[in-house]
């Protein structure tokens, strides 16, 4: 699976993030780094024990990061999610975080592809 | 390794997200030094310890512990952002966000997603902008120093040729001026009575250097007589106040000029007395304009603590207490204040003052007045 495809997996925009970060080294660099990234096991952690604060910048970070990356899908969802949870808990907040889940699992699903198909794992 | 060739300015990013950091350290890391940041605390406190060192400040707006606003908040209290630009990058991107960011006075705000090629071009030239600003201000301090330097040798040279008929040492005008500048410190310090801005104190402190040109045309037997004066010498020697004026009166050219002026009120009321009992006009409280009250003081306790021809030299605390004391002459009890409370400095200042003309500092306060304009 090439680097594209895995964009089509996840309802990214390819052609985008090539656009603003130039190289394909530099994006699938980044793509692979996203699987790091602890902000959305500090999402769940911080819904969990209702620190909406902190949820907040969770997600507020998670859309940062996919916005640079072009993962539209996963931006949306976390985006509404953000807005939801900037003064405090919404009824609103449960459906969309819901949609995060889901939209990250798709996300890193088309990603973990990518690197077997690459041979990293 | 070893590599001392390019010189690589340091930036310094605080953005909570590692992911975030790293795509802008990979756009930048070629021809800069990074130093990350996690949240707005950790950013302020290596703000605190390297702020010479930073060229740039990349900063996010949501963080926990401290926010890029905190920061904002802090640098502007510090005085920060006056020496290290901010660029901000943020996905808030609602005017009042921005807006706000501006008024807390960042260079630039870049929204995400940010495009490379962008992010970077505007890094290098708040880079190179805030750089050459820089270039220019030294610049011009470096001028400014350069001809005050230039006039304070000038005058120097010319009262240095009144002291040396009068057998003084060439330190003694040096000493006023140290003087003269702390008491006058103090001063402002104390009261808000007399306003003035550093160019004006610098003005009185150069002025000082002329206060007794007037013994130039004093009979040399007179100003050098091992002996006490007659009354008749005493009150030709006391015209050195009139004389030093006029002169300064008969100068053709700079009669308006504020150095002229300064110099001819400190020459003529240098020996009026707090009380009305000195000499020549018999000027009394406020009347003496405080630059010449100040001189005053500073011409009692230099000679209390030099050596005279007629007399030894007294100890900084000795001529310190025979002021306070009252025992030579009524001065304004404020000036007895800063006299006080700047005896400390004055001993420190007199022992190590050398003739370094008007120090670099001074020159720095002068250039950011006359650039805050």
């Amino acid at each position: 699976m090439s680097l594209q495809s895995c964009y089509r997996e996840l309802e990214g925009d390819y052609n985008d993030v090539i656009g603003r970060l130039r190289t394909e080294r530099l994006v699938q660099k980044f793509v692979f780094k996203f699987l790091d990234d602890p902000s959305f096991d500090l999402l769940c952690r911080s819904l969990e024990a209702k620190d909406y604060d902190e949820a907040f910048r969770a997600s507020h970070t998670i859309k940062g990061v996919c916005q640079n990356l072009s993962f539209n899908k996963l931006f949306q969802s976390s985006n509404q999610l953000t807005e939801a949870l900037r003064s405090g808990w919404t009824p609103e907040a449960e459906g969309l975080f819901a949609q995060v889940t889901a939209d990250y699992n798709q996300t890193v699903t088309a990603i973990k592809a990518l690197q077997v198909e690459n041979g990293v794992v | 390794m070893n590599d001392n060739k390019g010189y690589k300015p340091n930036i310094l990013i605080a953005d909570d997200s590692e992911m975030n950091r790293a795509i802008l350290m990979d756009m930048l890391e070629s021809e800069y030094t990074i130093i990350e940041a996690e949240d707005g605390k950790e950013a302020i406190s290596i703000l605190e310890k390297r702020i010479d060192e930073i060229s740039l400040v990349l900063l996010d707006i949501v963080m926990p512990n401290m926010d890029g606003f905190g920061v904002l908040k802090i640098m502007n209290q510090r005085k920060w952002i006056e020496v290290v630009p901010v660029i901000m990058i943020s996905s808030e991107s609602g005017a009042s966000q921005v807006e706000r960011a501006y008024a807390l006075g960042i260079t630039d705000f870049i929204s995400r997603p940010f495009n490379a090629v962008i992010v970077h071009r505007r890094v290098v030239n708040t880079i190179l902008l805030h750089a050459e600003q820089k270039k220019l201000i030294d610049l011009v301090e470096q001028q400014i120093y350069e001809k005050e330097k230039q006039n304070d040798m000038m005058i120097n040279i010319l009262s240095h040729i009144v002291e040396f008929r009068n057998g003084e040492s060439g330190l003694h005008i040096l000493h006023i001026h140290t003087l003269t500048e702390i008491l006058l410190q103090h001063l402002l310090h104390f009261t808000d009575r007399y306003r003035m801005s550093q160019t004006e104190i610098n003005l009185i402190c150069t002025a000082s250097a002329l206060h007794d040109i007037g013994k130039i045309g004093i009979p040399g037997e007179i100003l050098n007589k091992p002996g006490r004066l007659t009354d008749e010498e005493f009150s030709i020697m006391k015209t050195h106040t009139t004389l030093g004026a006029s002169m300064l009166n008969d100068i053709p050219a700079y009669q308006n000029e504020p150095l002229v002026k300064m110099a001819h009120d400190i020459c003529r009321w240098h020996h009026e007395r707090y009380d009305g009992r000195g000499y020549p006009d018999r000027l009394k409280g406020d009347d003496i304009p405080i630059a010449a009250q100040i001189v005053a003081l500073a011409d009692v306790y230099d000679a209390l603590t030099s050596e005279r021809v007629y007399k030894k030299a007294f100890s900084h605390e000795v001529a310190i207490d025979m002021i306070l004391d009252g025992q030579c002459g009524a001065f304004n009890p404020l000036l007895f204040e800063c006299l006080s409370s700047s005896a400390d400095t004055i001993q420190k200042e007199l022992q190590n003052s050398t003739p370094n003309y008007a120090n670099k500092k001074t020159m720095k306060n002068i250039v950011k007045e006359i650039l805050n304009k």
